[in-house]
Protein backbone atom coordinates (compact mmCIF):
# COMPACT_ATOMS: atom_id res chain seq x y z
CA UNK A 1 0.00 0.00 0.00
CA UNK A 2 3.26 2.26 0.13
CA UNK A 3 3.06 4.68 -2.51
CA UNK A 4 4.56 3.44 -6.27
CA UNK A 5 4.29 4.86 -10.04
CA UNK A 6 1.78 2.45 -10.91
CA UNK A 7 -0.99 3.96 -8.15
CA UNK A 8 -3.60 6.04 -10.41
CA UNK A 9 -3.33 9.07 -7.75
CA UNK A 10 0.63 8.72 -8.13
CA UNK A 11 -0.45 8.72 -12.27
CA UNK A 12 -2.90 11.61 -11.07
CA UNK A 13 -0.03 13.83 -9.23
CA UNK A 14 2.53 13.32 -12.50
CA UNK A 15 -0.11 14.29 -14.79
CA UNK A 16 -0.97 17.42 -13.13
CA UNK A 17 2.64 18.78 -11.63
CA UNK A 18 0.98 18.16 -7.81
CA UNK A 19 2.62 16.13 -4.99
CA UNK A 20 -0.60 15.19 -2.76
CA UNK A 21 2.00 15.04 -0.47
CA UNK A 22 0.09 14.61 2.75
CA UNK A 23 -1.70 11.77 0.91
CA UNK A 24 1.29 10.33 -0.28
CA UNK A 25 3.11 10.42 3.11
CA UNK A 26 -0.22 8.63 5.35
CA UNK A 27 -0.05 6.05 2.08
CA UNK A 28 4.20 5.18 3.56
CA UNK A 29 2.58 5.53 7.32
CA UNK A 30 -0.15 3.08 6.46
CA UNK A 31 2.58 0.80 4.95
CA UNK A 32 4.69 1.15 7.66
CA UNK A 33 2.15 0.00 10.45
CA UNK A 34 0.84 -2.51 8.59
CA UNK A 35 4.20 -3.75 8.24
CA UNK A 36 5.01 -3.44 11.76
CA UNK A 37 1.64 -4.79 13.35
CA UNK A 38 1.68 -8.01 11.16
CA UNK A 39 4.94 -8.77 12.82
CA UNK A 40 2.90 -8.39 16.36
CA UNK A 41 0.24 -10.54 15.25
CA UNK A 42 2.12 -12.92 13.79
CA UNK A 43 2.92 -14.71 17.61
CA UNK A 44 -1.09 -14.76 18.06
CA UNK A 45 -2.64 -18.22 17.26
CA UNK A 46 -5.47 -18.52 14.51
CA UNK A 47 -8.06 -20.33 13.68
CA UNK A 48 -7.76 -21.00 9.86
CA UNK A 49 -10.71 -19.31 8.90
CA UNK A 50 -9.83 -16.38 10.84
CA UNK A 51 -8.57 -12.71 9.81
CA UNK A 52 -7.71 -10.29 11.56
CA UNK A 53 -8.74 -7.13 9.13
CA UNK A 54 -8.07 -3.09 9.75
CA UNK A 55 -10.76 -0.81 8.87
CA UNK A 56 -10.72 3.23 8.67
CA UNK A 57 -7.77 5.33 7.86
CA UNK A 58 -6.35 2.10 7.59
CA UNK A 59 -8.00 0.92 5.13
CA UNK A 60 -8.13 4.12 3.12
CA UNK A 61 -4.31 4.28 3.41
CA UNK A 62 -5.16 7.32 4.53
CA UNK A 63 -3.10 7.06 8.79
CA UNK A 64 -2.56 9.87 10.22
CA UNK A 65 -0.99 10.89 14.00
CA UNK A 66 -4.54 10.20 15.41
CA UNK A 67 -6.18 6.96 13.82
CA UNK A 68 -7.24 4.58 15.96
CA UNK A 69 -6.63 0.86 14.96
CA UNK A 70 -9.79 0.41 14.04
CA UNK A 71 -10.06 -3.37 13.88
CA UNK A 72 -12.32 -6.77 12.54
CA UNK A 73 -12.00 -10.06 13.79
CA UNK A 74 -13.24 -11.75 10.52
CA UNK A 75 -14.37 -16.00 10.44
CA UNK A 76 -14.75 -17.14 7.04
CA UNK A 77 -16.65 -20.24 8.34
CA UNK A 78 -19.11 -21.30 10.90
CA UNK A 79 -20.40 -18.86 13.88
CA UNK A 80 -19.26 -20.45 17.11
CA UNK A 81 -17.94 -18.93 20.69
CA UNK A 82 -14.50 -18.29 21.34
CA UNK A 83 -13.13 -17.76 18.04
CA UNK A 84 -9.63 -17.06 17.57
CA UNK A 85 -7.44 -15.13 18.49
CA UNK A 86 -10.13 -13.21 20.62
CA UNK A 87 -10.77 -9.68 20.74
CA UNK A 88 -9.18 -8.68 23.51
CA UNK A 89 -5.91 -10.66 22.70
CA UNK A 90 -5.82 -8.56 19.26
CA UNK A 91 -6.29 -5.54 21.36
CA UNK A 92 -3.60 -6.42 23.80
CA UNK A 93 -1.24 -6.10 20.81
CA UNK A 94 -2.29 -3.36 18.36
CA UNK A 95 -1.45 0.46 19.75
CA UNK A 96 -4.49 2.11 19.43
CA UNK A 97 -7.82 0.01 19.79
CA UNK A 98 -11.37 1.33 19.50
CA UNK A 99 -13.55 0.39 22.60
CA UNK A 100 -15.03 -2.77 22.88
CA UNK A 101 -18.45 -1.21 21.92
CA UNK A 102 -19.67 -0.54 18.05
CA UNK A 103 -19.70 -2.77 15.02
CA UNK A 104 -16.66 -4.32 15.62
CA UNK A 105 -16.51 -5.19 19.38
CA UNK A 106 -16.66 -8.83 18.88
CA UNK A 107 -15.92 -11.29 15.98
CA UNK A 108 -17.30 -10.77 12.77
CA UNK A 109 -18.67 -13.97 10.45
CA UNK A 110 -19.17 -13.71 6.98
CA UNK A 111 -21.99 -16.00 6.45
CA UNK A 112 -23.93 -12.99 8.45
CA UNK A 113 -22.40 -10.78 5.62
CA UNK A 114 -23.21 -12.65 2.57
CA UNK A 115 -26.71 -13.98 3.68
CA UNK A 116 -28.57 -11.55 5.70
CA UNK A 117 -28.49 -8.55 2.52
CA UNK A 118 -31.33 -6.83 2.88
CA UNK A 119 -34.36 -7.23 4.91
CA UNK A 120 -34.90 -7.18 8.61
CA UNK A 121 -31.82 -9.50 9.50
CA UNK A 122 -29.88 -6.80 7.92
CA UNK A 123 -29.31 -4.40 10.65
CA UNK A 124 -27.45 -1.08 10.57
CA UNK A 125 -24.18 -2.92 12.50
CA UNK A 126 -24.59 -5.62 9.47
CA UNK A 127 -24.50 -2.80 6.81
CA UNK A 128 -21.62 -0.78 8.27
CA UNK A 129 -19.42 -4.02 8.77
CA UNK A 130 -20.58 -5.39 5.51
CA UNK A 131 -19.81 -1.85 3.50
CA UNK A 132 -16.45 -1.35 5.37
CA UNK A 133 -15.17 -4.56 4.77
CA UNK A 134 -16.43 -4.60 0.80
CA UNK A 135 -14.78 -0.37 0.77
CA UNK A 136 -12.00 0.58 3.21
CA UNK A 137 -10.15 -2.16 5.13
CA UNK A 138 -6.75 -4.18 4.96
CA UNK A 139 -5.87 -7.88 5.94
CA UNK A 140 -3.34 -7.91 8.84
CA UNK A 141 -3.03 -11.54 8.65
CA UNK A 142 -4.67 -14.57 6.93
CA UNK A 143 -5.11 -12.36 3.25
CA UNK A 144 -6.52 -15.33 2.10
CA UNK A 145 -8.99 -15.43 4.44
CA UNK A 146 -9.85 -12.21 3.93
CA UNK A 147 -9.78 -12.67 0.09
CA UNK A 148 -12.17 -15.63 0.48
CA UNK A 149 -14.56 -13.58 2.31
CA UNK A 150 -14.55 -10.53 0.19
CA UNK A 151 -15.50 -12.70 -2.69
CA UNK A 152 -18.25 -14.45 -1.42
CA UNK A 153 -19.65 -10.84 -0.87
CA UNK A 154 -19.10 -9.91 -3.83
CA UNK A 155 -20.43 -13.13 -5.59
CA UNK A 156 -23.71 -12.49 -4.00
CA UNK A 157 -24.10 -8.84 -4.87
CA UNK A 158 -22.91 -10.32 -8.63
CA UNK A 159 -25.95 -12.72 -9.00
CA UNK A 160 -28.34 -14.57 -11.84
CA UNK A 161 -29.45 -10.63 -11.63
CA UNK A 162 -26.53 -8.67 -13.14
CA UNK A 163 -26.01 -7.89 -16.65
CA UNK A 164 -23.68 -7.87 -19.16
CA UNK A 165 -22.52 -3.92 -19.86
CA UNK A 166 -24.94 -2.53 -17.02
CA UNK A 167 -23.84 -1.40 -13.49
CA UNK A 168 -24.74 -4.27 -10.81
CA UNK A 169 -27.96 -2.84 -9.00
CA UNK A 170 -28.25 -4.73 -6.15
CA UNK A 171 -24.14 -3.57 -5.46
CA UNK A 172 -25.10 -0.23 -6.38
CA UNK A 173 -28.69 0.01 -4.45
CA UNK A 174 -26.22 -1.33 -1.41
CA UNK A 175 -23.44 1.29 -1.34
CA UNK A 176 -26.01 4.35 -1.94
CA UNK A 177 -28.36 3.00 0.75
CA UNK A 178 -24.73 2.78 3.02
CA UNK A 179 -24.02 6.45 2.58
CA UNK A 180 -27.68 7.32 2.75
CA UNK A 181 -27.94 5.65 5.87
CA UNK A 182 -24.26 7.38 7.31
CA UNK A 183 -25.87 10.56 6.68
CA UNK A 184 -28.72 9.98 8.75
CA UNK A 185 -27.09 7.81 11.82
CA UNK A 186 -25.05 11.66 11.89
CA UNK A 187 -28.28 13.20 12.69
CA UNK A 188 -29.54 10.49 15.09
CA UNK A 189 -26.26 10.68 16.65
CA UNK A 190 -26.71 14.20 16.68
CA UNK A 191 -30.00 14.04 18.64
CA UNK A 192 -28.47 11.54 21.56
CA UNK A 193 -25.97 14.22 22.10
CA UNK A 194 -23.88 16.93 20.95
CA UNK A 195 -20.26 14.92 21.44
CA UNK A 196 -17.89 15.03 18.77
CA UNK A 197 -20.28 16.66 16.18
CA UNK A 198 -17.43 18.80 14.83
CA UNK A 199 -14.91 15.89 13.74
CA UNK A 200 -18.37 13.64 12.84
CA UNK A 201 -19.52 16.66 10.58
CA UNK A 202 -15.95 17.11 9.12
CA UNK A 203 -15.88 13.37 8.11
CA UNK A 204 -18.81 13.07 6.94
CA UNK A 205 -18.17 16.33 4.55
CA UNK A 206 -14.94 14.37 3.27
CA UNK A 207 -13.43 11.20 4.10
CA UNK A 208 -17.06 9.64 4.44
CA UNK A 209 -17.28 11.04 1.02
CA UNK A 210 -14.39 9.78 -0.57
CA UNK A 211 -15.41 6.24 1.05
CA UNK A 212 -19.03 6.75 -0.97
CA UNK A 213 -17.27 7.75 -4.08
CA UNK A 214 -14.99 5.09 -3.83
CA UNK A 215 -17.71 2.87 -4.19
CA UNK A 216 -20.11 4.26 -6.40
CA UNK A 217 -17.48 5.03 -8.98
CA UNK A 218 -15.92 1.76 -9.28
CA UNK A 219 -19.89 0.19 -9.65
CA UNK A 220 -20.61 2.32 -12.38
CA UNK A 221 -17.90 1.43 -14.33
CA UNK A 222 -18.54 -2.19 -13.95
CA UNK A 223 -20.48 -1.02 -16.86
CA UNK A 224 -17.40 -1.34 -19.21
CA UNK A 225 -17.52 -4.99 -18.59
CA UNK A 226 -19.53 -7.91 -19.47
CA UNK A 227 -20.78 -10.13 -16.18
CA UNK A 228 -17.87 -12.86 -16.75
CA UNK A 229 -15.58 -10.08 -16.26
CA UNK A 230 -16.96 -7.84 -13.32
CA UNK A 231 -15.80 -9.57 -10.49
CA UNK A 232 -12.58 -9.32 -11.46
CA UNK A 233 -12.35 -5.56 -12.24
CA UNK A 234 -14.47 -4.74 -8.77
CA UNK A 235 -11.60 -7.16 -7.11
CA UNK A 236 -8.96 -4.74 -8.68
CA UNK A 237 -10.77 -1.71 -7.69
CA UNK A 238 -11.21 -2.72 -3.92
CA UNK A 239 -7.61 -3.59 -3.90
CA UNK A 240 -6.54 -0.03 -4.25
CA UNK A 241 -7.84 2.51 -1.84
CA UNK A 242 -10.79 5.03 -2.36
CA UNK A 243 -8.43 7.34 -3.42
CA UNK A 244 -6.54 5.33 -6.21
CA UNK A 245 -10.00 4.40 -7.31
CA UNK A 246 -11.19 8.12 -7.56
CA UNK A 247 -8.10 8.95 -9.36
CA UNK A 248 -8.39 6.45 -11.83
CA UNK A 249 -11.91 7.64 -12.70
CA UNK A 250 -11.24 11.08 -13.47
CA UNK A 251 -8.02 10.10 -15.06
CA UNK A 252 -10.30 7.64 -17.12
CA UNK A 253 -12.82 10.43 -18.15
CA UNK A 254 -10.00 13.13 -19.30
CA UNK A 255 -11.11 15.19 -16.20
CA UNK A 256 -7.26 15.58 -14.76
CA UNK A 257 -7.66 18.86 -13.59
CA UNK A 258 -10.95 18.51 -11.60
CA UNK A 259 -9.29 15.54 -10.42
CA UNK A 260 -5.73 17.38 -9.15
CA UNK A 261 -8.01 19.94 -7.24
CA UNK A 262 -10.69 17.11 -5.71
CA UNK A 263 -7.96 15.14 -4.59
CA UNK A 264 -5.66 18.16 -3.43
CA UNK A 265 -8.45 19.52 -1.33
CA UNK A 266 -8.80 15.69 0.18
CA UNK A 267 -4.79 15.91 0.59
CA UNK A 268 -4.97 19.15 2.40
CA UNK A 269 -7.80 18.19 4.61
CA UNK A 270 -5.72 15.20 5.32
CA UNK A 271 -2.68 17.65 6.25
CA UNK A 272 -4.81 19.55 8.55
CA UNK A 273 -6.21 16.68 10.53
CA UNK A 274 -2.15 15.19 11.18
CA UNK A 275 -2.27 18.48 12.97
CA UNK A 276 -3.17 17.35 16.61
CA UNK A 277 -4.23 21.17 17.56
CA UNK A 278 -6.70 21.14 14.41
CA UNK A 279 -7.88 17.69 15.59
CA UNK A 280 -8.72 18.78 18.83
CA UNK A 281 -10.68 21.53 17.74
CA UNK A 282 -12.89 19.69 15.44
CA UNK A 283 -13.63 17.01 18.14
CA UNK A 284 -14.76 19.43 20.77
CA UNK A 285 -17.04 21.57 18.66
CA UNK A 286 -20.28 21.48 18.56
CA UNK A 287 -22.81 23.05 16.51
CA UNK A 288 -23.61 25.96 18.29
CA UNK A 289 -20.01 27.04 18.40
CA UNK A 290 -19.20 25.57 14.71
CA UNK A 291 -20.14 29.41 12.84
CA UNK A 292 -16.84 30.64 15.16
CA UNK A 293 -14.47 27.89 14.37
CA UNK A 294 -11.89 28.64 11.49
CA UNK A 295 -11.04 25.11 11.71
CA UNK A 296 -14.46 24.30 11.07
CA UNK A 297 -15.00 26.86 7.89
CA UNK A 298 -11.56 25.56 6.63
CA UNK A 299 -13.17 22.01 6.48
CA UNK A 300 -16.06 23.70 4.87
CA UNK A 301 -14.61 25.24 2.25
CA UNK A 302 -12.12 22.13 1.37
CA UNK A 303 -15.46 20.04 1.47
CA UNK A 304 -17.07 21.45 -0.73
CA UNK A 305 -14.46 22.02 -3.51
CA UNK A 306 -14.28 17.78 -2.68
CA UNK A 307 -18.02 17.48 -3.90
CA UNK A 308 -17.77 20.07 -6.86
CA UNK A 309 -14.78 18.08 -7.81
CA UNK A 310 -16.64 14.69 -7.62
CA UNK A 311 -19.77 16.26 -9.12
CA UNK A 312 -18.50 17.65 -12.03
CA UNK A 313 -16.42 14.13 -12.69
CA UNK A 314 -19.85 12.40 -12.21
CA UNK A 315 -22.13 15.06 -14.45
CA UNK A 316 -19.77 17.27 -16.64
CA UNK A 317 -17.15 15.08 -18.09
CA UNK A 318 -17.54 14.12 -21.72
CA UNK A 319 -17.93 11.02 -21.17
CA UNK A 320 -20.41 7.91 -20.37
CA UNK A 321 -20.37 8.50 -16.96
CA UNK A 322 -23.16 11.42 -16.49
CA UNK A 323 -25.05 9.40 -18.30
CA UNK A 324 -25.00 6.62 -16.31
CA UNK A 325 -25.03 8.84 -13.14
CA UNK A 326 -28.60 9.92 -15.04
CA UNK A 327 -29.83 6.26 -15.58
CA UNK A 328 -28.75 4.50 -12.81
CA UNK A 329 -27.94 7.01 -9.83
CA UNK A 330 -31.53 8.35 -8.93
CA UNK A 331 -33.96 5.37 -9.25
CA UNK B 1 -22.69 46.16 -13.99
CA UNK B 2 -20.92 49.48 -13.08
CA UNK B 3 -24.54 50.83 -12.20
CA UNK B 4 -24.60 48.31 -9.15
CA UNK B 5 -21.48 49.69 -7.39
CA UNK B 6 -21.98 49.74 -4.09
CA UNK B 7 -25.70 48.74 -4.08
CA UNK B 8 -24.64 45.09 -2.69
CA UNK B 9 -28.80 44.58 -2.40
CA UNK B 10 -29.04 45.25 -6.34
CA UNK B 11 -25.89 42.90 -6.93
CA UNK B 12 -27.04 40.35 -5.38
CA UNK B 13 -30.62 40.04 -6.52
CA UNK B 14 -28.71 40.46 -10.29
CA UNK B 15 -26.66 37.59 -9.34
CA UNK B 16 -29.79 35.47 -7.70
CA UNK B 17 -31.58 36.28 -10.77
CA UNK B 18 -29.14 34.22 -12.53
CA UNK B 19 -28.09 31.74 -10.38
CA UNK B 20 -28.63 30.95 -6.82
CA UNK B 21 -24.59 29.10 -6.96
CA UNK B 22 -22.36 30.97 -6.64
CA UNK B 23 -21.64 35.61 -6.27
CA UNK B 24 -18.78 37.82 -6.93
CA UNK B 25 -19.62 41.29 -4.93
CA UNK B 26 -17.00 43.92 -5.60
CA UNK B 27 -15.75 46.24 -3.96
CA UNK B 28 -13.66 47.67 -6.16
CA UNK B 29 -12.46 50.73 -4.50
CA UNK B 30 -11.31 51.27 -0.50
CA UNK B 31 -14.38 53.03 0.28
CA UNK B 32 -16.71 50.09 -0.36
CA UNK B 33 -14.96 48.05 2.28
CA UNK B 34 -16.46 49.21 5.30
CA UNK B 35 -20.32 49.21 3.69
CA UNK B 36 -20.05 45.41 2.49
CA UNK B 37 -18.75 44.38 5.64
CA UNK B 38 -21.15 46.43 7.38
CA UNK B 39 -23.77 44.54 4.76
CA UNK B 40 -22.91 41.08 5.37
CA UNK B 41 -22.82 40.93 8.83
CA UNK B 42 -25.74 42.75 9.68
CA UNK B 43 -28.36 39.97 8.04
CA UNK B 44 -28.12 36.01 8.10
CA UNK B 45 -25.61 34.50 5.52
CA UNK B 46 -26.41 34.81 1.66
CA UNK B 47 -28.07 31.78 0.39
CA UNK B 48 -25.53 31.07 -2.29
CA UNK B 49 -23.58 28.05 -2.40
CA UNK B 50 -20.28 29.95 -3.19
CA UNK B 51 -19.14 34.00 -2.35
CA UNK B 52 -16.30 35.90 -2.79
CA UNK B 53 -15.44 39.45 -2.63
CA UNK B 54 -13.26 41.05 -5.20
CA UNK B 55 -11.30 43.75 -3.35
CA UNK B 56 -10.10 47.08 -4.33
CA UNK B 57 -8.21 47.45 -7.79
CA UNK B 58 -8.24 50.86 -8.06
CA UNK B 59 -7.24 54.56 -6.34
CA UNK B 60 -5.03 52.42 -3.51
CA UNK B 61 -4.72 55.14 -0.98
CA UNK B 62 -5.15 53.76 2.43
CA UNK B 63 -2.05 52.54 4.50
CA UNK B 64 -1.92 48.45 2.90
CA UNK B 65 -1.60 46.46 6.30
CA UNK B 66 -5.16 48.36 7.43
CA UNK B 67 -6.36 47.35 3.89
CA UNK B 68 -5.24 43.72 4.50
CA UNK B 69 -7.04 43.67 7.66
CA UNK B 70 -10.66 44.81 6.52
CA UNK B 71 -9.68 42.27 3.87
CA UNK B 72 -9.53 39.42 6.58
CA UNK B 73 -12.86 40.85 8.34
CA UNK B 74 -14.33 40.57 5.14
CA UNK B 75 -13.35 36.81 4.45
CA UNK B 76 -14.75 35.60 7.63
CA UNK B 77 -18.22 35.88 5.71
CA UNK B 78 -16.98 34.92 2.32
CA UNK B 79 -15.18 32.30 0.22
CA UNK B 80 -12.60 34.06 -1.76
CA UNK B 81 -11.03 37.27 -1.90
CA UNK B 82 -10.32 38.29 -5.23
CA UNK B 83 -6.89 40.66 -5.57
CA UNK B 84 -5.18 42.21 -8.44
CA UNK B 85 -1.29 41.35 -8.70
CA UNK B 86 -0.82 45.41 -9.11
CA UNK B 87 -2.20 46.15 -6.29
CA UNK B 88 -0.27 43.97 -3.86
CA UNK B 89 2.64 45.53 -2.46
CA UNK B 90 3.37 44.30 0.48
CA UNK B 91 3.29 40.95 -0.28
CA UNK B 92 3.81 39.36 3.01
CA UNK B 93 0.83 41.32 4.45
CA UNK B 94 -1.55 39.11 2.34
CA UNK B 95 -0.42 35.57 3.57
CA UNK B 96 -2.89 36.15 6.53
CA UNK B 97 -5.68 35.50 4.46
CA UNK B 98 -4.21 32.25 3.55
CA UNK B 99 -6.34 30.38 0.79
CA UNK B 100 -9.03 32.65 0.85
CA UNK B 101 -6.46 34.82 -1.25
CA UNK B 102 -7.26 34.60 -4.96
CA UNK B 103 -5.04 36.38 -7.45
CA UNK B 104 -6.05 37.57 -10.60
CA UNK B 105 -4.36 37.45 -14.00
CA UNK B 106 -4.21 40.63 -15.89
CA UNK B 107 -5.09 41.68 -18.76
CA UNK B 108 -2.76 43.60 -22.06
CA UNK B 109 -3.22 46.80 -20.53
CA UNK B 110 -1.36 46.10 -17.63
CA UNK B 111 2.29 45.52 -17.01
CA UNK B 112 2.47 42.58 -15.10
CA UNK B 113 0.62 39.54 -13.73
CA UNK B 114 -0.47 38.80 -16.83
CA UNK B 115 1.18 35.33 -17.80
CA UNK B 116 2.65 32.33 -16.13
CA UNK B 117 6.44 33.55 -15.47
CA UNK B 118 4.89 37.12 -14.44
CA UNK B 119 2.77 34.96 -11.80
CA UNK B 120 5.09 32.89 -10.64
CA UNK B 121 7.14 34.28 -8.62
CA UNK B 122 3.67 35.86 -6.90
CA UNK B 123 2.14 32.27 -5.76
CA UNK B 124 5.80 31.08 -4.67
CA UNK B 125 5.23 33.96 -1.63
CA UNK B 126 1.93 33.59 -1.31
CA UNK B 127 2.24 29.40 -1.48
CA UNK B 128 -1.77 29.11 0.12
CA UNK B 129 -3.40 31.35 -2.71
CA UNK B 130 -5.52 30.23 -4.66
CA UNK B 131 -5.85 31.93 -9.08
CA UNK B 132 -9.13 33.26 -10.08
CA UNK B 133 -8.63 32.81 -13.92
CA UNK B 134 -9.66 35.58 -16.32
CA UNK B 135 -10.32 33.46 -19.22
CA UNK B 136 -10.90 37.46 -21.31
CA UNK B 137 -7.57 38.76 -19.66
CA UNK B 138 -5.50 35.90 -20.81
CA UNK B 139 -7.65 36.20 -24.51
CA UNK B 140 -6.28 40.03 -24.68
CA UNK B 141 -2.29 38.78 -24.21
CA UNK B 142 -2.97 36.20 -26.91
CA UNK B 143 -5.79 35.65 -28.99
CA UNK B 144 -4.55 32.04 -29.90
CA UNK B 145 -5.28 31.07 -26.29
CA UNK B 146 -2.05 29.70 -25.25
CA UNK B 147 -1.18 31.69 -22.57
CA UNK B 148 -4.58 30.71 -21.02
CA UNK B 149 -3.81 27.33 -21.25
CA UNK B 150 -0.04 27.61 -19.78
CA UNK B 151 -2.13 29.44 -17.11
CA UNK B 152 -4.47 26.77 -16.37
CA UNK B 153 -1.16 23.95 -16.67
CA UNK B 154 1.12 26.27 -13.96
CA UNK B 155 -1.84 27.24 -11.54
CA UNK B 156 -5.07 24.87 -12.10
CA UNK B 157 -4.11 23.20 -8.93
CA UNK B 158 -4.59 26.42 -7.11
CA UNK B 159 -7.90 27.07 -9.55
CA UNK B 160 -10.92 28.45 -6.96
CA UNK B 161 -12.87 30.20 -9.51
CA UNK B 162 -13.21 31.97 -13.27
CA UNK B 163 -13.91 35.25 -14.30
CA UNK B 164 -16.02 35.07 -17.60
CA UNK B 165 -16.60 37.53 -20.35
CA UNK B 166 -15.89 38.85 -23.65
CA UNK B 167 -13.88 41.88 -23.75
CA UNK B 168 -14.58 44.90 -25.75
CA UNK B 169 -11.78 46.78 -28.01
CA UNK B 170 -11.17 49.03 -25.24
CA UNK B 171 -10.88 45.90 -22.91
CA UNK B 172 -14.04 46.50 -20.73
CA UNK B 173 -15.61 43.14 -19.60
CA UNK B 174 -18.78 42.90 -21.99
CA UNK B 175 -21.65 39.76 -22.85
CA UNK B 176 -19.61 36.56 -24.04
CA UNK B 177 -19.81 36.37 -27.68
CA UNK B 178 -21.06 33.54 -29.58
CA UNK B 179 -17.33 33.40 -30.71
CA UNK B 180 -15.56 33.78 -27.81
CA UNK B 181 -18.08 31.42 -26.42
CA UNK B 182 -16.65 28.54 -28.97
CA UNK B 183 -12.76 29.58 -28.69
CA UNK B 184 -13.01 29.81 -24.57
CA UNK B 185 -14.16 26.47 -24.52
CA UNK B 186 -11.36 23.98 -24.42
CA UNK B 187 -9.64 26.52 -21.91
CA UNK B 188 -13.39 26.34 -19.82
CA UNK B 189 -13.75 22.44 -19.80
CA UNK B 190 -10.51 22.48 -17.45
CA UNK B 191 -12.55 24.67 -15.06
CA UNK B 192 -16.26 22.82 -14.53
CA UNK B 193 -15.40 21.83 -10.99
CA UNK B 194 -15.34 25.60 -10.10
CA UNK B 195 -17.44 28.66 -10.31
CA UNK B 196 -17.71 30.76 -12.89
CA UNK B 197 -18.87 34.26 -12.12
CA UNK B 198 -20.12 36.18 -14.79
CA UNK B 199 -18.45 39.77 -15.39
CA UNK B 200 -21.31 40.84 -17.78
CA UNK B 201 -24.95 39.97 -17.94
CA UNK B 202 -25.11 36.79 -20.59
CA UNK B 203 -25.72 37.36 -23.87
CA UNK B 204 -29.41 37.32 -24.77
CA UNK B 205 -30.31 33.98 -26.48
CA UNK B 206 -32.63 34.66 -29.03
Amino acid sequence: MAPNAESPLVRLASDSRRDFKNLLSARQRTSDGLLNRRGQLAGLDHDKDASVVLMGSWGRAEVTAGSDDDFMLLVDGPERPGASPSIDAIADVLDTPPGSQGAFGEPVFCDRLVEDIGLDRDSNTNLTRRMLFLLESVPLTAAAVYSGGRDRILERYLDESVKDYRPPRFLLNDVVRYWRTVCVDFAGKEREGPEKWGIRNAKLRTSRKVLFAGGLLPVLESSRFDREAMPAFLREQFDMPPTDRIAAAFLNHGAIDAGSRTLGAYDEFLGLLDDSSFRDELEHLTREEAGKSDAFARVGRLGRELQAGLLALLFETESALPELVREYAIF
Amino acid sequence: MEQSRGDWGDQVSRAWAITPFAVELSALSEVELVPLLDYLSDRPRLPFRYLSVHGPSKGRESDEAELVAQLCDLAGWCDGIVMHPDTMTNVDLYKALGRQLLIENMDARKCSGRTPDELAPLFADLPDAGFCFDIAHAWSIDRSMSVAGELLDMFGGRLRQVHLSSLSDDLHHVSLTEDHEDLFGPALERCVDVPWILEAPPRAVH
